[in-house]
């Protein structure tokens, strides 16, 4: 009994913890991406409200909250409210199965810094995100209007074609690790003394590229492209109901998936890896502080690269990104399996 | 510019029983009856190689008809056809051009009411004659969808006609304008009150809409007027199957302010103040091809000092540049390379700076003067020039690693928006997009004016003529710029600073050249004069019967006629595409609405 | 004189090895550790530069005049000339030159002793276009364009200017300004945010400017 309380109150401060870094560094992140675009553009970004800007976040959240509420006239009200539930829950329970770091033991309570450690973590990881479409879907057709409709067709295509590829990317790291299990999965690569990386870069670069279409960033942001569509699905939302979308989109799914990336493929919390031979810790010195900071490290070089890619190429169509998927990527996906199972016995020993 | 000669025309006579062939000094006309009018172009068309179709419009006669002096002025000089027949009150023109011997002709005919259609000969006719008939109330048969081209279909005047009521209609209120804040109302002139004209209304938008595309797919998608991937406000109605677009058509007139017809109320100098806001982007361009035109029909040309052209050249070139970095910078915008578009910026702001400095201004420019320059170029402009020019390729250089060989960048211009030789002329495209097709067809040489004949560039083409070589083209053009520019400055360089910047006519003449420009009388004569602005050739057809007031301008827009490709070129194409084969056609509003 | 333009395509050794993204990725990269451009606008301003066509103004009687010009109009139309007031002399020139005639309102009254002076000058700048024309029609050097340019304002009413605020205008900007010599720009800090790159030192100039080009 006693125990089941102590999970209880563990778990919950697990999640206060996660939702509380999720939803604020998703928000912060938006001042991260404002300031890289302008110094590769050239300019400083914001730079009024607090120093350097710090403070914008809050100043864009307090105008989004206080902005009216339109709704279209002839949409439907609930599956319109829906999307936006649909959109931010899911995006946000992938973080339930991201190991953090490794296990730590506090007053003799051991604690993984992970919600739970499911055997099936990447299997709820792809489901989740396939609901993202949901959301998409509903937010275009609620919304009883020309443009959102287009767009949304246009991310659902999108979603169902880079769905089959990104499965079938990561099922080299899988196959490699013998584990569903995120943590397993990082302490497996621990063991083996890889990352899968080094011997998966051809599913990395599908993930990669699988990454940057489930979330709707450049080069495969078609779904907005305000050139074309104003900004796709999102044109009849107003206040906070539309910034929700580009923040769970661009930033938590971006996060999310990036910390997948990491966990996959970089070795989770593990430090720098030299194939077959260990791990080299450049940050020994925080002491037991430097898995996390490691993590923590890769993911947000993860995302200043997604960000950099953002800034630099222009869009594919949307022919072009279904094509690649399924003429492309899925093959390349499919060739990587067969050449990971080939080789699987000599990593695992 | 080499005009056809009467010459060229003589085994025409025999069939068209009512053939003239006028040669006068700004230009070479046959004159045609309206039956046999349509005969004729198909015969230029197709047997003399007069392929290119510049221009057409109307000139409304009625003053001149009305006014003895007048017309035994215009007869003289013959400028008007068949000056027998003093019932037809207008006089239509077809301007065309020669490719392969490089000339132009103009066609004339005079009508009361009615003009056969011309727009199986060429498409961009069909545009030509919507627009007549919006402006002048003429009747085209065989015409396949005859409606206005920039007012709306209930609009119940036709404002290019002499006898348009230019000072309003008094029963009439425009409710925004007239509207008074308290204490804020004020006496005579200074009264914005008297805005007396005509709006469309909601009901009178959609009539408009729907007498345009009949609908066969779908949905209909309205893609602006407002919208960001328009470039301005244009209105497109997209016939969409899924994301397949079936048909297009435009719906234009949003930026319409009747610049031809400020053209007959106001002086020749003057006017140089709208040609700045026709083509707002290439302010300088469209004041040089008007400034050039004038000087034309003074005689003058040759009165214009060196420095003068020297300094035109140097700025319209800079401008093409700024243009061009503003079309570059978009186009990337538009296919999503977000960053392109503010480094675009930055070297457009050097140039602006430097155009500031010289001229005051930084968008309206209106800098070049019938008879030369404003002003002299101040201090430090050409080494400010010089600097500039040294550092550009560089980053032009850089661009291009981001955008030119990018497989992302391949796959969304390569064979998109295709326009085969054959269907450029057809639909009268020209500049960049018509040199996209890998026709060299260049004013600047073709019918050199100012410094042009005397510097040296080369004329890029591309091959397939898809939105890949139209981006290729205005990138070599902006390296071509920069190598005119700095042939200019050596030039202007070497100069003594005494020289003169403004013409010194002989007092012979007798012309009233002044720097404000008041008083410019030009004599009776007609013109069809262009420059090659960064979009395609801008001509100015004038009509003057000696006054200091234009008879009649057509200005011919180089975006208007660009832009009645794009029908053809969304064909069985995708939304995502519109944006770019809008971008790589490059139109702007004020230019094709004017 | 006709050059044709072609572009290999890509080689699949580019393909493969995403040498096209890399290539673009380093143009940006490089960009995003260069110093920043922007002027920070209500905070920073540049000095526009002296030819700028901006607000207009009326240059007053301060014994620059341009002679012989201004004593032959003023003898021409009995103008009373009084020091620190407008040099106009009526001669509605600018008004006849400009695109837009309706913007002005100028009237001149008669004096006591028989002399005239302009007593209405009012220009409507909702209906101006900032061409200059008037300024290059001005034959004694009064009506001129400022580097005056943020000219937004509440009221329609604002955008009239009318004789002394003109002048006004004149007096300030003929003493900070009209001393300046003819060059492109004046050397200021923001501008060189912008132009540093370029390594762009402007010749200085001896010469003391007036507004007679």
């Amino acid at each position: 009994m006693e125990s089941v309380a102590l999970n209880l109150a563990v778990a919950f401060v697990k999640i206060l913890v996660i939702l509380g870094i999720v939803l604020g560094v998703g928000a912060y992140l938006t001042w991260v991406e404002r300031k890289v675009a302008a110094h590769i553009q050239r300019r400083p970004g914001p730079m009024v409200v607090g120093w350097h800007g710090l403070l914008q976040p809050l100043a864009d959240g307090l105008k989004l909250i206080t902005k009216e509420d339109l709704f279209p006239r002839y949409g439907n009200r609930f599956l319109y409210n829906l999307a936006i539930v649909l959109a931010l829950v899911p995006a946000t329970l992938v973080f339930a199965v991201i190991p953090f770091g490794p296990e730590f033991e506090v007053f003799g309570y051991k604690i993984k810094p992970i919600l739970t450690d499911v055997n099936v973590a990447l299997l709820l990881v792809f489901g989740l995100g396939s609901l993202a479409v949901y959301a998409v879907a509903l937010a275009g057709w609620a919304s009883n209007s020309k443009y959102p409709l287009i767009g949304s067709m246009r991310k659902a295509g999108i979603i169902i074609s880079y769905e089959v590829a990104i499965t079938f990317a990561v099922m080299g790291p899988i196959i490699l690790a013998g584990t569903l299990s995120t943590y397993q999965i990082v302490v497996n690569q621990i063991e083996q003394k890889l990352w899968y990386v080094w011997i998966q870069p051809v599913a990395f670069v599908v993930y990669m590229f699988s990454l940057l279409a489930e979330t709707g960033r450049v080069p495969f942001d078609i779904q907005e492209a305000e050139a074309e569509l104003v900004t796709g699905f999102t044109v009849e939302y107003g206040g906070m109901k539309f910034g929700i979308f580009p923040l769970v989109e661009w930033y938590i799914e971006v996060l999310s998936l990036s910390a997948i990336a990491v966990v996959l493929f970089f070795g989770g919390w593990s430090p720098l890896n030299i194939p077959f031979l260990g791990f080299v810790d450049p940050l020994f010195f925080l002491g037991p502080l430097s898995p996390f900071v490691w993590f923590l490290l890769k993911v947000t070089a993860l995302f200043l690269f997604i960000l950099w890619l953002h800034w630099t190429l222009p869009r594919y169509r949307i022919d072009q990104i279904t094509e690649m998927a399924w003429k492309i990527m899925l093959p390349l996906a499919l060739a990587n399996i067969v050449f990971t199972a080939v080789i699987a016995p000599l990593i695992w020993k | 510019m080499a005009w056809a000669r009467e010459s060229d025309f003589s085994d025409l006579k025999e069939p068209f029983k009512t053939l003239e062939v006028v040669e006068n000094k700004g230009t070479t006309s046959l004159h045609v009856r309206k039956e046999e009018l349509l005969n004729l172009l198909k015969v230029l068309k197709e047997k003399k190689g007069y392929k290119l179709f510049l221009d057409h419009s109307v000139v409304d006669l009625k003053d001149i008809l009305e006014k003895d002096k007048d017309f035994k002025n215009a007869v003289a000089e013959s400028i008007i056809a068949f000056p027998e027949d003093r019932v037809s009150r207008f006089q239509a023109f077809y301007i065309l051009f020669n490719v392969d011997e490089k000339k132009r002709v103009v066609v004339k005919t005079r009508t009361k009411e009615t003009l056969p259609s011309a727009e199986k000969l060429w498409f961009a006719c069909k545009w030509a004659e919507r627009e007549c008939y919006d402006m002048f109330g003429i009747k085209y048969e065989g015409h396949e969808n005859l409606v206005r081209a920039f007012m709306w279909e209930t609009y119940p005047y036709f404002p290019l006609r002499k006898d348009f009521p230019l000072e309003g209609f008094p029963e009439e209120e425009l409710p925004s304008l007239n509207e008074v804040i308290k204490g804020d109302k004020l006496q005579g002139t200074m009264n914005y009150e008297r805005k007396h004209t005509f709006i469309p209304t909601l009901e009178d938008l959609e009539i408009t809409e729907r007498k345009r595309l009949q609908k066969k797919a779908q949905i209909v998608l309205n893609w602006g007027p407002l919208h960001p991937g328009t470039h301005g406000t244009m209105w497109f109605l997209f016939d969409l199957e899924g994301e397949r677009i079936v048909q297009t058509d435009v719906i234009l007139g949003q930026l319409h302010r009747g610049v031809e017809k400020l053209a007959e109320n106001e002086m020749y100098n003057q006017f140089l103040v709208y040609t700045d806001r026709m083509d707002y982007l290439s302010a300088l361009c469209s004041n040089q091809a008007w400034v050039v035109a004038v000087e034309r029909m003074l005689g003058i040309e040759e009165y214009v000092p060196e420095k003068a052209k020297y300094i035109r050249t140097m700025l319209s070139e800079l401008q093409r540049i700024n243009s061009h970095l503003l079309w570059l910078g978009t186009y990337a915008l538009d296919l999503g390379a977000l960053t392109v578009f503010l480094y675009c910026f930055k070297e457009r702001e050097k140039i602006m700076d430097i155009l500031e400095g010289i001229t005051g201004a930084r968008l309206t420019i209106s800098y070049p003067r019938v008879g030369g320059v404003r002003m002299d170029l101040p201090l430090g402009a050409l080494e400010a020039i010089k600097s500039f020019t040294g550092r550009f390729l560089k980053e032009l250089r850089d661009w291009e690693r981001i955008l030119t060989r990018n497989r992302i960048w391949l796959k969304r211009n390569k064979g998109v928006g295709v326009i085969p030789p054959e269907e450029a002329y057809f639909y009268g495209v020209t500049g960049p997009v018509i040199r996209g097709s890998g026709i060299p067809y260049d004013v600047r040489k073709i019918d050199p004016y100012d410094a042009y004949a005397e510097v040296e560039f080369d004329i890029p083409v591309g091959e397939e003529g898809d939105c890949y070589d139209r981006y290729l083209v205005r990138i070599e053009e902006m390296k071509q710029s920069v190598r005119i520019v700095e042939q200019c400055v050596k030039k202007l360089e070497k100069l003594p600073e005494s020289a003169p910047f403004f013409a010194e006519v002989p007092k012979e003449k007798k012309i009233k050249l002044s720097m404000d420009g008041i008083g410019l009388k030009v004599p009776t004569s007609e013109i069809y004069s262009s420059g090659e602005n960064p979009r395609g050739e801008l001509g100015f057809y004038v009509f003057s019967i000696g006054a200091i007031k234009p008879y009649r301008v057509k200005v011919r827009p180089p975006s208007f006629y660009n832009l009645s490709v794009y029908p053809y070129l969304m064909k069985n194409r995708v939304i995502a595409d519109a944006v770019t084969i809008l971008a790589s056609i490059d139109p702007v509003v004020g230019e094709t609405d004017r | 004189m006709v050059k044709k333009l072609k572009v290999k395509p890509l080689s699949w050794l580019e393909r493969i090895l995403f040498l096209d993204f890399i290539k673009g990725l380093s143009v940006t990269i490089k960009h995003a550790f260069s110093k920043t451009i922007t002027t920070h606008y209500p905070y920073e301003k540049l000095t526009p530069p002296k030819r700028f066509r901006g607000f207009f103004a009326h240059k007053v009687v301060d014994g620059n005049e341009p002679q012989p010009a201004y004593d032959e109009w003023v003898e021409r139309f009995k103008i009373e000339v009084i020091p620190g007031r407008s040099r106009c002399v009526v001669c509605m020139l600018c008004k006849r030159a400009c695109p837009v005639p309706q913007l002005f309102q100028i009237e001149g009254k008669k004096l006591e002793n028989g002399k005239r002076v302009v007593s209405v000058f009012n220009m409507n700048l909702m209906l101006c276009t900032f061409c200059g024309f008037c300024v290059d029609a001005c034959p004694v050097d009064c009506l001129y364009q400022t580097d005056i340019h943020e000219t937004a304002s509440f009221t329609r009413k604002d955008a009239i200017l009318d004789l002394e605020l003109l002048e006004k205008i004149g007096r300030d900007w003929q003493s900070r300004r009209e001393e300046e010599p003819d060059r492109l720009w004046s050397d200021d800090v923001e501008r060189n945010k912008l132009w540093y790159e370029n390594n762009l030192k402007l010749k200085k100039s001896e010469k003391k400017g007036r507004h007679e080009w």
